[in-house]
């Protein structure tokens, strides 16, 4: 892929240092003669703060898996006679399973997790759900992105997350969105999230053979973001698109400057999978290794609307998330930052008890949500929901509410109130060892 | 202020209508004036597009028959259009329908039946909604995608029979009840896809959609059903004509086109018009489609500017904008790094767009691929080509450093920008002392003006 970061290590490395040039940056976006345009107070304020963070803070990770992962064959009651049941061809080989107790096992593609899980390390949190499922794929995970079950909520809970703890630490890459399309559960209010792909690949990109021109060309696209900005938004009807475009690209060029000035020599310690997963968790431990003061990485993946032909399906992808997921955390252990990550994987909703006609499962509730990393209070949480004592619609009644996990990690690990973040209150689990 | 001039409107409509405009394509169009333009648009089977079917074609002959099986070819040739057909609504509708009826390669998972649905949408894209719904219906990979080849008598799958109320015709809680779902689905059984384990067969077969398909009788529910109050032995046809002819269904579609050409939320007598002309013309998209092209709302202040361009408008736009020409095959890698594939909608819900296509890591490759298109050596020369020297000098005035900046703000955004804007580019060509023609390709900033109005704010919104 295109590698020509000339400019940006160019920029980082000239011998004024690096806050000096951006102040000098600034100053030609600020003064430049042609409109006085000032950049936006908030373009200010990220350049008046420190905006490395060297110290040793914890960090949460989350991975989404998207489509309704279907609990009942990933932690498998192998030993009630309904599962067999109900599931028919869509059940699972009890033989193959990996066994956690005398009740429940783990799919046979979740080997390294089925490890980390007996190393203490991951945490199964029973019957994630919330009252009055909803079996639509949107509604669901807008439900779990803005953790509240009122529709009319816009922002998400990471997002609040991030506007309440604002004053803490004003950097830029306080939280990080890896891939093209920012997560709901990250849009706030007042918090610029970058997204990226890669570390490599986040780099404003000129034309390489004409080096002289390079500066210039950067320069000017800067004035030109805000020039747009500050002339044009007022004045236009389509003022609040064309600032939403500017401020999203005077804020993602900031964003590469700051992000390959704190990135450290990290090199990965494992091989981590050749999947868009993979890929993800390595860029997540990349930044989680650097200094940029990352505190909240967002990762999706999907696949897992298993409404035919489930059981091939689901077995490569949950074989998928399990290495990578492996992966991640021995990487993180070698790099002996492990006890300041963990790491969140959940669904929007579980599937159906029954399996249908086509060799799958249809839209469900309840299921299972993992939660692993060294700080975390391994083994199983809460109560498995029965599979005969179902709900109107016939499926799993939830144990657990999802925001008691948001609430709990609010709380006992990032030691913020809750309440400015989720509205209403839900109890919290144990999924930290007490200090 | 807005649209002004005719130019203008002319400008906003090939950018809604279209993909943009190349600089001689503009004044083609601006020489027929507005109303000639809307007509000519509408009537793609009349314009002569033989250049774009020799693109084609060359192309047909310069790549492998491996390459061929991929659904990457058929990527290629669908953007080959974008960038060159001379039937621009054409090609903006297909791409409407494969938003609308948004069906995956990953699950579909055979480029044969993305390639016959393609087709299909643009057969269909400006004729009758009920042949249009018919067709997708019967579409092999709607079939797999939504899974209506599983859906048998006794076990009936509600996948597309849902979808297909939900998103595809009458919209969201718009009065369909659960058990219309159900009665739809049992109406719909009986049908399953002819996969085609055999490559070559499924390639002939591409050329017949109709033989990917088959009726199962012994697989079909024949009782007596009913769907929206209307009784009777209801079969996949019924379904069609039911969902068809509701007035819910011409208000949602109606709603669509509008958000997608004009405006956004128009208000109840701006749908009303587009679902009179609707019934008037028993379901014609085309009609739908003049209602709004002819309509002073169209060229309002509400409607200028505010649709933010998807990735494959914003790549092959530019590519078209510029005059550039292309095979199509570099064009996957830029959109995909934009967070969009043509053949893979991340939902049956298509795109979700505006405001979404935006985050700092598609501004950093939106701007990066501005990038590539105006480097002093471009890369991927073999796929694309395009000379903005060349288009300067044949269609400006290159002496004049504000003549040479009018031309291209005009060209790309059809002018009204602020002054502060305009004494950006010129002062980066060298500024009214400096500024030589020659000297400015040598030296890059001819091309580094051209970067910065495609990577300005502006350009990114149609």
């Amino acid at each position: 892929m295109p590698n020509t970061t000339s400019t940006i290590d160019d920029f980082v490395n000239r011998p004024l240092g690096r806050r000096s040039l951006i102040r000098k940056g600034l100053a030609i976006v600020a003064g430049a003669g042609m409109a006085a345009a000032t950049p936006p107070a908030f373009v200010r304020a990220a350049f008046d703060e420190d905006t490395t963070n060297a110290e040793q803070k914890r960090i949460l990770v989350v991975v989404q898996l998207g489509g309704g992962n279907d609990g009942l064959n990933t932690l498998v009651p192998y030993t009630d006679g309904a599962y067999f049941d109900a599931r028919k061809d869509v059940a699972l080989d009890p033989e193959e399973l990996l066994y956690v107790d005398d009740r429940l096992a783990l799919h046979s593609s979740l080997g390294a997790l089925k490890n980390i899980y007996d190393r203490g390390d991951l945490g199964v949190i029973l019957g994630v759900g919330y009252p009055k499922p909803n079996r639509s794929h949107f509604r669901s995970m807008d439900i779990w992105h803005t953790g509240s079950t009122d529709a009319h909520e816009t922002t998400g809970w990471l997002g609040r997350f991030l506007d309440a703890t604002h004053h803490e630490q004003n950097s830029l890459w306080r939280a990080a969105n890896i891939g093209k399309s920012l997560s709901m559960a990250l849009d706030s209010d007042d918090s610029f999230v970058p997204s990226l792909k890669s570390v490599p690949a986040y780099v404003l990109q000129t034309d390489p053979r004409k080096r002289s021109q390079q500066d210039r060309r950067v320069q000017d696209w800067l004035q030109l973001q805000s020039v747009q900005t500050t002339a044009l938004a007022k004045q236009a009807e389509y003022g609040s698109q064309l600032a939403f475009v500017s401020e999203t690209g005077i804020s993602a060029y900031q964003s590469t400057i700051d992000l390959h000035a704190n990135v450290s020599d990290y090199t990965p310690s494992v091989k981590y999978p050749k999947t868009p997963l993979g890929s993800a968790l390595e860029t997540a431990s990349q930044l989680i290794n650097s200094d940029t003061g990352t505190g909240v990485v967002y990762v999706t993946t999907g696949g897992f609307d298993t409404h035919a032909i489930q059981t091939a399906t689901q077995s490569g992808l949950l074989g998928s998330v399990s290495d990578s997921l492996g992966a991640f955390q021995e990487d993180l252990e070698s790099h002996d930052v492990a006890d300041n990550v963990i790491t969140l994987v959940w669904t929007e909703f579980g599937r159906r008890v029954n399996a249908n006609g086509s060799g799958g499962t249809d839209h469900g509730t309840a299921g299972p949500a993992f939660l692993m990393g060294k700080s975390v209070n391994g083994g199983l949480h809460g109560e498995q929901p029965s599979i005969t004592k179902l709900d109107e619609g016939g499926d799993l009644r939830y144990t657990t509410d999802f925001r008691s996990i948001y609430t709990t990690l609010l709380s006992r690990w990032f030691e913020t109130d809750p309440t400015d973040v989720i509205s209403g209150k839900f109890p919290e689990l144990p999924l930290f060892s007490a200090e | 202020m807005a649209l002004v001039t005719e130019r203008q409107k002319i400008q906003h409509l090939l950018r809604r209508a279209g993909f943009g405009y190349r600089a001689d394509e503009l004044e083609m169009y601006v020489n027929l004036g507005l109303e000639n333009t809307i007509e000519q648009l509408l009537n793609p089977e009349k314009v002569d597009d033989s250049k774009c079917e020799a693109l084609l074609k060359d192309f047909a002959d310069t790549q492998t028959e491996k390459f061929k099986t991929n659904v990457r070819y058929r990527t290629a040739q669908w953007h080959i259009r974008l960038a060159h057909s001379e039937r621009p609504l054409l090609e903006k509708m297909t791409y409407f329908w494969h938003n609308h009826f948004a069906t995956s390669m990953t699950k579909v998972s055979q480029p044969e039946f993305m390639g016959i649905q393609n087709q299909t949408l643009r057969n269909n894209a400006l004729g009758l909604f009920p042949n249009l719904l018919q067709a997708i219906t019967n579409d092999p990979a709607m079939m797999v995608y939504l899974d209506n080849r599983l859906n048998v008598k006794g076990a009936p799958n509600e996948n597309y029979a849902r979808e297909v109320m939900e998103l595809f015709t009458m919209g969201e809680s718009s009065g369909y009840s659960e058990s219309d779902v159900l009665e739809a689905a049992r109406a719909l059984t009986g049908w399953t896809v002819n996969r085609g384990k055999n490559r070559a067969t499924a390639a002939l077969l591409e050329h017949d959609p109709n033989s990917l398909i088959r009726f199962r009788r012994h697989k079909h529910d024949y009782a007596q059903k009913t769907l929206l109050g209307v009784s009777g032995n209801l079969n996949s046809e019924s379904v069609v004509a039911i969902l068809s002819s509701r007035t819910e269904t011409a208000d949602f579609l109606g709603t669509r086109l509008w958000e997608w050409f004009a405006l956004k939320n128009p208000e109840p007598q701006l749908i009303a018009k587009t679902t009179d002309a609707y019934f008037k013309s028993n379901g014609s998209i085309k009609e739908m489609v003049r209602t709004i092209l002819t309509s002073k709302e169209m060229y309002s202040e509400r409607a200028y500017r505010w649709r933010i361009k998807s990735p494959v408008e914003y790549v092959l736009g530019s590519i078209r904008n510029i005059s550039g020409i292309t095979n199509g095959k570099a064009e996957m890698s830029d959109t995909l790094s934009m967070g969009q594939q043509l053949f893979f909608p991340p939902s049956v819900a298509g795109w979700p767009g505006d405001t979404d296509w935006i985050n700092s890591n598609t501004i950093l490759t939106r701007t990066n691929f501005a990038n590539e298109l105006t480097r002093t050596y471009p890369r991927n020369r073999k796929n694309r080509t395009f000379n903005i020297p060349e288009l300067v000098k044949e269609m400006a005035v290159i002496n004049d450093v504000e003549k040479v900046v009018d031309f291209t703000l005009d060209l790309l955004v059809g002018g009204d920008v602020d002054a502060a804007t305009r004494e950006i580019l010129i002062e980066h060509l060298g500024g009214r002392y400096h500024y030589n023609y020659d000297e400015s390709v040598k030296n890059g900033t001819l091309n580094g003006m051209f970067y910065l109005a495609l990577t300005m704010p502006l350009y990114q919104l149609a």
